[in-house]
């Protein structure tokens, strides 16, 4: 059985439905990650895994055992809030040595392993201080050693790096990175920050309005997003979509028709083709980072509106049709707004989907 | 060539300010500073209004020296501490557990109904207060007897006995004060961060843990508050009491405002009178201090 497992698991409040039956299941060591855009559930969920938000139906599954009405403290779960939630009359020590005191373990274990954390995290030399007299990512360090003193079955993130500075975010995620390697504990994450699940996640978990999108491997999220949402949310910049209409379609492959095609047409080889046929509407996803500039056989022919200087790379953005496509080329290409941009593309990185989004 | 000076703004001078300011403090100095002052230099005078012709003389500490001196005072003020320790545990502790019971999330509207009884006996005036306790302790037709009736206890004369008077300002006193207690405990739980709380939770499963070492730190501003006012407020306890018992029978409520109310209109004494209120409002604010000192802690 798996180690954590959400059985059809439903959160409404009054007449809201905000989680409408979702079901998962992680192995011991995994690191799941929750993403999704705001107001999708993600945290709710986290909070109900906690036991912080009562489960309105289905059931919670830890460790083998049914908690889904058990008291958050009995769940031996942990949690590193957004906000770190530090005692702030307490010093760091005591910070951490709070749950163990909790729990009855003897003093001189509980130095032990608060010292060991310390170290883990780089904390001995602020063991003394209180959380006010602590910069940001002290906290973070802090609010994460509280959570490995007590040997937790579950770790859990609740936005963890979102208070911090661009660069400590970095710095803090490698760190949370390497924590889980180190420690092995699974551990689920909830972000909205594409860049964190995908660089964090032995799978990711991705949500929208109280629903699962798709549930994967950052990779296969990457490379075979199930619908639009995923394709357009993993990934960044976000994939261009392109919409086309069917002009034939063959065996295994399809000719769309679009204005902004070299030639008006452009031919993709495709496995299913069962789905669509002639005269329907699809849209074609082409991720920034796959666009080349200049390319032998260009695909598409775009005029390009505004670019912008990364310095080792420059973000082009063009215009198609209404769509505004977006490029990601290294150095920085010779071109100027007005210019027309011949765009190709490896035949793999096409994506395709119907009229509904859904992958084809 | 013109100038072209811009016209100064006659709605707004330097002396705009001091009209703003003025019916507040023309007020303040007429019922707080001007009495207190009065109060202070009558302190250091012979001044009986009831031996006119024997004049105001100036007696430097002398009345404070009779004061301190006087038995009588002694024992008024022995007996209000004792009112003090006898009514602020009660107070705080059923205080505390309507603040936690209205703290719990939930039960939206009954809550905010709640806090609008809360604030009933507070916006009573405390003779009222008294006057209801007369009703309610009343030995023949009092509601206190009638419900001790249904129990099996009958006829205590409530006003009538040394004890039982006590406990009936007592009891008069923690049903005033109770709700005061409650809501400035109320605020100071809600200042407890929500997350902080929940990762308590996520820590211990027994609530009186969380809140010896979780939310007691927060309530300190909110205990020394309460602490402060109830103090300063029994010391200068007068109506309800004088309403309900005049400080009888013999000295049993004989709380040290009603002496010091009967040396000032009763024997007109005022010179001692005024020693007597002034050596309260140093005690008043010695006591302040002393909680401030000991017990506020800011959590922040």
């Amino acid at each position: 059985m798996s180690f954590l497992q959400l059985d059809t698991i439903k959160k409404t409040y009054g007449d809201v439905s905000v989680i409408k039956g979702v079901s998962f299941a992680a192995a011991k060591g995994e690191f799941v990650v929750f993403v999704g855009p705001s107001g999708c559930g993600k945290s709710t969920l986290l909070r109900m895994i906690a036991g912080l938000e009562d489960v309105t139906e289905g059931h919670l599954y830890i460790d083998g055992k049914d908690v889904t009405y058990e008291e958050p403290a009995k769940r031996e779960l942990s949690m590193v809030f957004q906000s770190y939630a530090l005692y702030p009359h307490m010093s760091v020590f005591e910070n951490m040595a709070f749950g163990l005191r909790m729990a009855k373990v003897p003093e001189a274990e509980i130095k032990t392993r608060v010292t060991e954390a310390a170290r883990i995290l780089h904390l001995e030399p602020l063991l003394d201080r209180k959380p006010r007299a602590l910069s940001g990512g002290q906290r973070q360090r802090v609010a994460i050693g509280r959570s490995i003193v007590r040997h937790p079955k579950i770790f859990l993130f609740d936005e963890p790096l979102s208070n911090l500075d661009a660069e400590l975010r970095t710095q803090m995620r490698v760190e949370i990175a390497k924590l889980h390697r180190d420690l092995g504990t699974t551990m689920v994450y909830v972000t909205h920050d594409q860049v964190e699940a995908m660089t964090l996640a032995d799978r990711i978990v991705v949500l929208r309005a109280g629903l699962v999108e798709q549930i994967g491997t950052p990779t296969e999220l990457y490379d075979r997003p199930a619908n639009t949402f995923v394709a357009g949310f993993i990934g960044s910049p976000k994939m261009n979509f392109i919409k086309a209409s069917v002009t034939g379609v063959g065996s295994g492959s399809l000719t769309l028709a679009n204005p902004s095609f070299v030639g008006g047409t452009l031919s993709v080889e495709t496995v299913s083709t069962g789905r669509v046929k002639a005269g329907d509407t699809v849209i074609v996803g082409l991720r920034p980072e796959h666009l080349e500039l200049n390319a032998a056989q260009p695909l598409l022919s775009l005029t390009l509106d505004f670019a912008e200087n990364l310095g080792g790379a420059t973000q082009l953005y063009s215009r198609s049709e209404g769509d505004i496509v977006a490029i990601v080329v290294h150095g920085r290409p010779d071109v100027k707004p007005g210019d027309t941009l011949r765009v190709g593309i490896e035949g793999r990185h096409i994506y395709l989907f119907d009229a509904n989004g859904l992958a084809l | 060539m013109r100038e072209t000076t811009v016209k100064p703004n006659r709605g707004y001078g330097r002396w705009t300010p001091f009209w703003f300011l003025a019916p507040a403090v023309l007020t303040l100095f007429v019922i707080g500073i001007y009495p207190t002052i009065f109060a202070l230099v009558t302190s250091f005078r012979q001044y009986n209004i009831a031996r006119p012709r024997e004049g105001f003389p100036f007696v430097g500490f002398d009345n404070y020296i009779n004061v301190l001196s006087d038995s009588t005072f002694w024992a008024s003020l022995l007996l209000t501490a004792r009112f003090y320790i006898t009514v602020l545990p009660i107070q705080l502790v059923l205080g505390l557990i309507i603040a936690l019971l209205l703290h719990k999330p939930g039960l939206g509207l009954l809550k905010s109904l709640a806090r609008v009884v809360l604030v009933v006996p507070l916006a009573t005036t405390y003779a009222v207060v008294g006057l209801i306790g007369r009703l309610i302790f009343n030995r023949e037709f009092g509601v206190a007897n009638q419900f001790l009736d249904v129990v099996g206890i009958g006829g205590i004369d409530w006003l009538g006995s040394q004890g039982g008077a006590f406990a009936a300002i007592v009891i008069m006193d923690v049903w005033q004060w109770t709700p005061f207690c409650a809501l400035i405990l109320l605020a100071g739980l809600s200042m407890v961060p929500g997350e902080i709380e929940e990762a308590a939770r996520l820590e211990t499963r027994s609530k009186l843990a969380m809140l010896r070492y979780v939310q007691l730190p927060f309530l300190l501003p909110s205990l020394t508050a309460i602490l402060i006012m109830r103090s300063a407020d029994v010391l200068k306890l007068f109506d309800m009491v004088f309403v309900m018992t005049r400080g009888g029978p013999g000295s049993a409520t004989d709380l040290v405002s009603i002496y010091i109310q009967r040396v000032g209109f009763r024997i007109f004494d005022l010179g001692t009178a005024s020693a007597q209120a002034i050596l309260l409002l140093i005690l008043t604010i010695l006591i302040s201090r002393l909680y401030i000192r000991v017990l506020y802690r800011e959590v922040n």
